[in-house]
């Protein structure tokens, strides 16, 4: 099962998403949760910590940084760069925004 | 005043903005309200009658330069012309201008995004006030879609993902140069609020807004703050955000 929660700023996307993860989780699915939000803050709905949620390595960034081969499996990405966060979710962070470069809206 | 408000996705960006730029209409300002949030919000807070104007395709006209294709206001239009054909009037006399609204994954905002920004170039420096809706979260055009801006306000809730969002804005604006950053404490329920909020993001707070009911009953009904509710505790503590911001932003 692959569920996309979407919605305009501030309706409860992270939140719904967060609660949605540690239910399936704890029903015993395997589940990943990835946050796609440019400004990422998955972690802390999910319970991991503010400070945990902050420090997340970008799966990009790694990639950027040439820390990892590109030739890499989503499994090995997720496993690398995730976080286990409460009843097991699986956390990866897909993108944040680092530096403001011009570039398209 | 030229401001821009900025904070994660329902801080109270298009709330503070709409209320802010009446009031400092209602003061005799010249006011241009601007909403650059592709999911817009800010006509319902400013009691604009929900519109979908936005500016032309063909405010900006296409040229070559260096091999490269850029546009310009279209042979004409300048920017103050642009604002009086095509800015919506609202109450207190202010002036609004969308960016437009989101059409569709496919749609190709390069012109209105272009024209948007020629025509705030274009405009003279301080015959108006412009307050600004940027879009929300930490996405990375903010810095093109606020160029205007003298102040940047960040609008920050006292909770975790809030705060975790203005310090990633904070540093953001930081990297940039960008004139002055301040913060704006809204919703807050607890006298210690707005130091949660200077503490977490690492920014001055130019004033603190608190949780009213009110907000969200004006947004239930649609309506702006300021004619849902004008002596709403919310409204009082913009009151004092803009004359706070008045002494703050050097007269130039
Ligand atoms: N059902 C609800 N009742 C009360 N508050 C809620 C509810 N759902 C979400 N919220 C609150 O609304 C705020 C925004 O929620 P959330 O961060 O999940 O939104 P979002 O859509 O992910 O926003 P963004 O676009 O910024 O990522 C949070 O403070 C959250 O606690
Ligand atoms: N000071 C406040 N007190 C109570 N509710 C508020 C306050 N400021 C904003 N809100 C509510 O928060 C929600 C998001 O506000 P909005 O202005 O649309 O945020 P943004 O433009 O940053 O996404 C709305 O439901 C609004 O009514
Ligand atoms: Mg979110
Ligand atoms: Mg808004």
């Amino acid at each position: 099962m692959k569920i996309a929660v979407v919605g305009k700023g501030g309706s409860g996307k992270t939140t719904t998403a967060a609660v949605l993860a540690r239910t399936y989780a704890r029903r015993g699915h395997e589940t990943l949760a990835l946050d796609c939000d440019t400004n990422p803050n998955l972690g802390i709905s999910l319970g991991l910590g503010e400070d945990a949620t902050e420090a997340l390595v970008t799966v990009r960034d790694a990639l950027d940084a040439g820390e990892e081969e590109h030739a890499s499996s989503a499994d090995d990405l997720v496993e690398r760069f995730g976080a286990t966060a409460p009843d097991g979710v699986r956390l990866a962070v897909v993108s944040a925004i680092q530096n403001p470069e011009p570039g398209c809206p | 005043m030229r401001v821009a408000f900025v904070g994660k996705g329902g801080a109270g960006k298009s709330s503070l903005a709409g209320t802010f730029a009446r009031v400092l209409a209602a003061a005799g300002e010249q006011v241009l309200v601007l909403d650059s949030d592709p999911m817009p919000g800010l006509a319902l807070s400013l009691g604009v009658p929900s519109v979908d104007t936005g500016l032309p395709d063909d405010a900006v006209e296409e040229y070559q330069e260096g091999g490269r294709r850029r546009y310009r206001l279209r042979s004409g239009l300048t920017g103050q012309g642009a604002v009086e054909q095509y800015a919506v009037a609202g109450p207190d006399g202010v002036r609004f201008l969308q960016l437009g609204k989101a059409r569709g994954p496919r749609w190709d905002n390069s012109r209105p995004h272009w024209a948007f920004q020629r025509v705030l170039d274009d405009l003279p420096g301080d015959d108006w006030s412009i307050v600004g809706d940027l879009p929300g979260g930490t996405r990375q055009p903010f810095m093109t879609w606020g160029r205007y801006a003298r102040t940047y306000l960040v609008v920050v809730e006292p909770t975790p993902a809030s705060l975790l969002s203005g310090r990633r804005l904070a540093r953001l604006a930081a990297s940039r140069g960008t004139p002055q950053v301040l913060a704006v404490a809204n919703k807050m329920r607890q006298p210690d609020d707005p130091d949660r909020v200077a503490a977490g993001t690492g920014l001055d707070v130019l004033g603190a807004v608190p949780f009213d009911p009110a907000v969200a009953e004006a947004d239930r009904q649609g309506r702006a703050l300021l004619d849902a509710e004008p002596a709403a505790p919310a409204v009082a503590a913009v009151r004092s955000l803009v004359e706070a911001l008045r002494s703050r932003e050097a007269p130039s």
